[in-house]
């Protein structure tokens, strides 16, 4: 058949899986490139920072690599990897959460005067970051995973090990709280 | 007046689905790291590990040869889909083109060399001619750039200091 | 003067890999070779630069003249690192002298620190060349050296590049990383169990 224009041809995750099962490693670079935007948004709106961030999300890639053997289903590689950032940044959310104090108060105190020029968006972006970092972690997770990355309950209760109606109360909680801190911030 | 909650979690929604900045250097360093360790398991692979490590400290004899025991593997990483060849040339192969060509999966070049513990210069060849800079590992200064090409520099500290 | 330059390769016997020259920029690519290992200085660094130019098709004067030059930086590094410095610290060296840094860091640097000084040396270089002032480069690599791992000058100097990515003055990404990994390595030491750092390029 002849197409025309950009044609993308892509391997399905699981033929990537097995390639990289069969000792290709350069499959496992098309799977690294094929989730890393939206893995690492994920990380980025969980933990707040972009370093911690691109350590837990290069933490799960190696760590995704080195137990391939067992990811019982190639075809659903994805999700698989989902989980395993998903618990990487919950067992480092309090030790980053340290060093981000540290750092962002040295930060602030280097570039306070620009803070002045931030456009209204660049306000209402900060607004959205600190508002989502007041929330209880399981809060935040639950959000992101529900609103975000647009799961279904189902699969958010299978990566997070919480039940489906708990989730629902952690959503709920969470919108609830994000509109009431930035209404405190004004910016609604 | 305040928004109702429904549009507050739409605009809020809509901010977070932006795409965020990764470093481009992270698919380089994922590759190297994985490069390093024992592929993925498989319950025949232990024993030919086992064999090939047996096997190597026969030939190599490292308790002899103390720089090559403290050699380790790396895996060097170019993303260049639109590259018809690309071969990694630096201090550690002469800068011979020939000696480390790199494999593609999906524009993903690839190579693996061993590495003692150095300050080593490199740089990417790609289609024979055009030469770039590893982005993911810190270039040479224009005043160590003697010849006006790009190349980058990897350190390889020791494994016991 | 070229069958003088060439009577002075063949007696030294010119290394093959550098067949890849031109004769007259072999003959003297050779001849400093030979004066170097006349005071005991390493070639092989020399043959590496060499074969970079070739590689990259530079003009024989340019192969000559960097070839040279590293000759008479090595000849440098290696007063300020001591006559038992290895050929990688000699290199590092090299770097750390072409980033400003004064011989003297150098030595300083070999007083403080028992390991290998290849990587710290290396550090001191690369952070230089990301935009650090030397004077806080070699101040943090001089606060580190005598307690940090190679592994933790690298994570360090990851550290301070990413936090000068994301905007922060150079200088002080680098005081404020000091202390910082100043308090990991410590934290290190009091935990031995603690897990392995995520793995990290060299």
């Amino acid at each position: 058949m002849q197409s025309m224009g950009i044609e993308r041809v892509e391997s399905s995750d699981a033929e990537l899986v097995c390639r990289v099962r069969a000792g290709d490693i350069g499959a496992y670079g098309a799977l690294v490139s094929r989730y890393r935007d939206r893995l690492g948004r994920y990380a980025r709106h969980m933990l707040g920072d972009r370093e911690d961030a691109e350590e837990a999300l290069q933490d799960s890639f190696v760590r995704a690599y080195r137990s391939l053997a067992r990811c019982d289903d190639p075809a659903r590689f994805g999700a698989w990897l989902y989980g395993i950032l998903v618990n990487r940044c919950r067992t480092t959310g309090a030790r980053a959460a340290r060093r981000r104090r540290m750092f962002v108060r040295d930060a602030d105190a280097l570039q306070g005067a620009a803070r002045a020029d931030q456009s209204e968006r660049l306000e209402w972006t900060d607004a959205v970051d600190r508002a989502l970092a007041r929330l209880a972690p399981e809060y935040r997770e639950a959000f992101l995973l529900k609103h975000v990355e647009d799961l279904e309950y189902e699969a958010i209760a299978e990566l997070t090990g919480a039940g489906v109606s708990a989730l629902k109360m952690r959503v709920k909680r969470a919108r609830e709280q994000l509109q009431r801190y930035l209404r405190e911030a004004e910016h609604v | 007046m305040f928004e109702h909650e429904e549009d507050v979690v739409q605009r809020v929604v809509q901010q977070l689905r932006r795409p965020v900045a990764i470093d481009p250097a992270l698919d380089a360093r994922v590759m190297q790291a994985i490069a390093k360790p024992e592929p993925p398991a498989r319950s025949i692979w232990p024993w030919l590990a086992a064999a090939a490590v047996l096997v190597s400290l026969i030939i190599w004899r490292p308790w002899s040869r103390s720089a090559e025991a403290e050699s380790a593997t790396f895996q060097f990483v170019l993303v260049a889909p639109q590259a018809t060849s690309v071969s990694l040339v630096g201090d550690f192969n002469d800068w011979d083109p020939k000696r480390s060509p790199m494999r593609t999966a999906n524009g993903i070049w690839a190579t693996v060399v061993q590495l003692a513990p150095g300050r080593y210069r490199y740089a990417y060849l790609v289609n024979g001619a055009e030469w770039r800079a590893d982005p993911g590992a810190p270039t040479v200064p224009p005043p160590d750039d003697e010849f006006g090409k790009p190349s980058s520099v990897v350190t390889v500290g020791g494994k016991g200091s | 003067m070229m069958l003088a330059l060439l009577l002075v390769a063949a007696q030294v016997g010119t290394d093959p890999r550098l067949d890849r020259l031109d004769p007259d920029t072999r003959a003297q690519v050779a001849t400093v070779m030979d004066s170097a290992s006349r005071v005991g200085l390493p070639t092989e660094p020399l043959i590496q630069r060499a074969l970079e130019g070739a590689t990259k098709a530079a003009p024989g004067a340019r192969i000559v003249a960097a070839v040279r030059r590293l000759s008479a930086d090595l000849g440098v590094a290696r007063t300020a690192l001591g006559t038992e410095a290895s050929v990688p610290e000699l290199e590092a060296g090299v770097a750390a002298l072409r980033a400003g840094a004064k011989p003297q860091v150098l030595a300083n640097l070999r007083s403080v620190r028992r390991h290998p000084l290849t990587m710290a040396l290396s550090v001191l270089a690369d952070l230089v060349a990301n935009g650090v002032p030397l004077d806080s480069a070699a101040a943090a690599v001089l606060a580190l050296a005598p307690k940090a791992r190679d592994a933790d000058l690298v994570e360090f100097r990851r550290a301070v590049e990413r936090d000068i990515a994301l905007g922060a003055p150079p200088g002080a990404a680098t005081s404020v990383r000091v202390n910082v990994g100043a308090t990991d390595v410590f934290a290190g030491l009091h935990n031995p169990g603690a897990p392995p750092p995520p793995p990290r390029r060299p």
